[in-house]
């Protein structure tokens, strides 16, 4: 086997990729439609959304935490940001960067009852769900903000503006997608931000001996989670003209499946942006597909799940294989 | 390894063209922003699978449980697959309306079922109206004397925030308003345990408070009899309306538990939605609405019981 055969077969994201093309494949030849410039311009619309929260938890996880306050914040950040200006309480623009500075400032409260209090982060980020969610509907009394006319507002569409590429529909999240995951790629890949993070999952006392600084890399990490599930879930009210508390529902357990899939170590110490990318397109369009190809309402989580277990079962099996250099 | 892969591929390519062979001429999709554990929706299904097998066309269900950025995937899905037509609850208000665009200007009808949005343009509307809805569960404890000006009325939901509860509680407030009857939305959720949970919290806290309930949600509602047997409230000593879309309320009415409920004909709004987007799809636009629903006592639950059981 020629050697760039085998260094492909190596990386850790040869397995995603492979389950990627084959799922692709099997839903184009199932239904055409799969492929049109319409369904993949309506794919990356949401995909890029869940793909933002998808990234930033990767670093997260690389460093051995995990945030399960993020679908909360997809739902508030925007309720917040939504409120303060259809109140008049504040400029759109202002109203953005309150609720962002919101979302890191929740950020750094998980950050440091997790490395302070020494409390597990599945812990301190499912009370900070409920404590988030909580607010949310209280602030609101469950009854969505209005954020219809929002699109013609100069913010929104420098967020979630739409533009035509060769009879592809495509919107600027899309771009601040592509920006985010080169961004968090270099930086866990080829800077020294990115060996802290993967020493702080792999010997977090390995690495306080060798001098790093472990909690603050830690309280950065959630500070950076929090904000892209509050920026996700702003861009995603402006597209779906939807502002509600209880949105993000459930995307929290989504992201994480996400990242694992795509070959970041539930346990912390190894992590892949690039893999994550192809994990955040496997659930999608497995999604996508699915509904696509007309699988019924009540079996679509039978399916949805056996999809996630078969293809953890490849993933591994294929890990296994590059383990022993098969 | 790499031939052991490109065989699995192979034959799961093959697996699915020979699926894909089978497919009916035509294609309808029926999008729910409701939850699968939301009992009133398996019979809306059952309407719409009803009508598939009627018909003889196919029809795609897909559940959103209130997540509209989903829900909105699902219908460009639908647009992209080329339905023949679609038929769509609305998660929240203004949330489709883009969508309903791009529907439109491909020419595939979009049917609105369940819960209305007047601000998208969809080709027809079939179900009830629910503020009207929610106004007339008011109307009728003011008219029975069983609330008067000062009294507090409970309102648990399922989903805060969703469409219908909204809308519901709009009809509700333009009654109660004008006489000084306040009341109060709670959050009851989706999961069956946790609704009887919750509601029997709020009874045990606020029993001296509240003079009526309103359940603005089939779930809630179908829940009474267990919140009361567990908090020790006798049949008709709190008055009770809302939605009656479940055996459990058919019940609940006949055992004086709930003196009013809310039938929305689940089955019969989603064949009919499906019937007016076939028939646009086939070149005869519906100029019109079609409008479901019955307020009844326990003198008429049991057609209502009899239905729901299948008989």
């Amino acid at each position: 086997m020629p050697s760039f055969v085998k260094r492909l077969i190596s990386k850790p994201e040869f397995g995603p990729f492979v389950l990627l093309l084959a799922m692709v494949f099997i839903f184009w030849e199932l239904n055409p439609a799969f492929l049109s410039l319409r369904n993949i311009s309506n794919t990356l619309a949401f995909t890029v959304e869940l793909g933002l929260i998808a990234l930033a938890m990767t670093l997260l996880m690389t460093s051995g935490e995990f945030d399960l306050s993020v679908g909360s914040l997809f739902g508030f950040s925007p309720v917040l940001m939504w409120t303060l200006y259809n109140t008049g309480i504040a400029s759109i623009e202002i109203s953005f960067a309150i609720a962002l500075a919101t979302a890191l400032g929740i950020g750094l409260i998980s950050g440091l009852f997790v490395t302070r209090l020494k409390i597990p982060s599945f812990l301190v980020t499912l009370g900070m769900l409920l404590v988030v969610r909580g607010t949310a509907l209280y602030v609101t009394n469950g009854f969505p903000q209005r954020t219809w006319n929002a699109k013609d507002l100069p913010l929104a569409q420098l967020l979630v503006g739409d533009f035509t590429v060769a009879g592809l529909r495509l919107h600027m999240s899309l771009l601040w997608f592509i920006a985010a995951a080169v961004l968090l790629s270099i930086l866990l890949t080829r800077t020294k931000t990115g060996n802290w993070i993967q020493a702080s999952g792999g010997n977090a006392n390995a690495a306080r001996a060798r001098g790093v600084d472990v909690n603050r890399t830690k309280i950065k990490l959630f500070m950076l989670s929090a904000a892209m599930a509050g920026f996700a879930g702003v861009i995603s009210s402006i597209r779906t003209a939807a502002a509600n508390p209880n949105s993000g529902t459930g995307y929290e357990l989504e992201v994480i499946a996400m990242v694992v899939i795509g070959g970041t170590a539930l346990t912390g110490g190894r992590g892949t942006i690039i893999g994550t990318v192809f994990g955040i397109f496997i659930l999608r369009l497995m999604r996508n597909g699915i509904v696509l190809i007309g699988v019924p309402g009540l079996a679509y989580n039978i399916f949805i799940g056996t999809i996630i277990l078969a293809m953890m079962a490849l993933h591994s099996w294929l890990d296994r294989r590059h383990q022993e250099g098969g | 390894m790499l031939n052991k892969l490109t065989a699995l591929v192979i034959a799961l390519t093959l697996g699915a063209t020979l699926c894909a062979s089978e497919a009916t001429a035509k294609t309808f999709y029926w999008i729910s922003h409701g939850s699968p554990a939301d009992p009133v929706w398996t019979y809306f299904l059952a309407g719409a699978q009803q009508w598939a097998t009627d018909t003889g066309n196919q029809v795609n269900t897909s559940f959103h449980n209130g997540d509209v950025a989903a829900q909105q995937e699902t219908v460009r899905i639908a647009i992209a697959a080329g339905a023949a037509g679609i038929v769509t609850s609305s998660p929240d208000p203004g949330s489709l309306v883009q969508v309903t665009e791009e529907a439109n200007e491909l020419g595939i009808p979009i049917v609105n079922m369940n819960t209305p949005d007047p601000t998208a343009n969809f080709d027809a509307y079939v179900g009830g109206d629910l503020i009207d809805y929610g106004r007339q569960w008011a109307q009728y404890l003011v008219d029975k004397k069983l609330v008067k000006t000062g009294d507090f009325v409970w309102l648990p939901v399922e989903v805060m925030g969703a469409t219908y509860g909204v809308l519901e509680e709009q009809g509700i407030a333009s009654v109660f308003e004008p006489l000084g009857i306040t009341w109060e939305v709670t959050d009851a959720t989706l999961d069956q345990g946790e609704v009887i949970t919750r509601m029997v919290d709020y009874m045990t806290a606020n029993y001296d408070k509240v003079d009526a309930i309103i359940g603005l949600g089939d779930l809630v509602t179908g829940s009474i009899k267990r919140v009361f047997d567990q908090s020790g409230i006798a049949p008709g000593e709190i008055p009770v309306v809302g939605w009656g879309n479940s055996l459990d309320t058919t019940q609940e009415v006949l055992l004086g538990y709930v003196n009013a409920a809310q039938w929305q004909d689940p089955q019969a709004t989603s064949y009919m939605a499906l019937t007016l987007a076939a028939m646009a799809a086939s070149g005869i636009p519906p100029g019109f609405d079609i409008t479901t629903g019955a307020l009844y006592e326990a003198d008429q639950a049991q057609i209502y019981d009899d239905i729901l059981s299948g008989k």
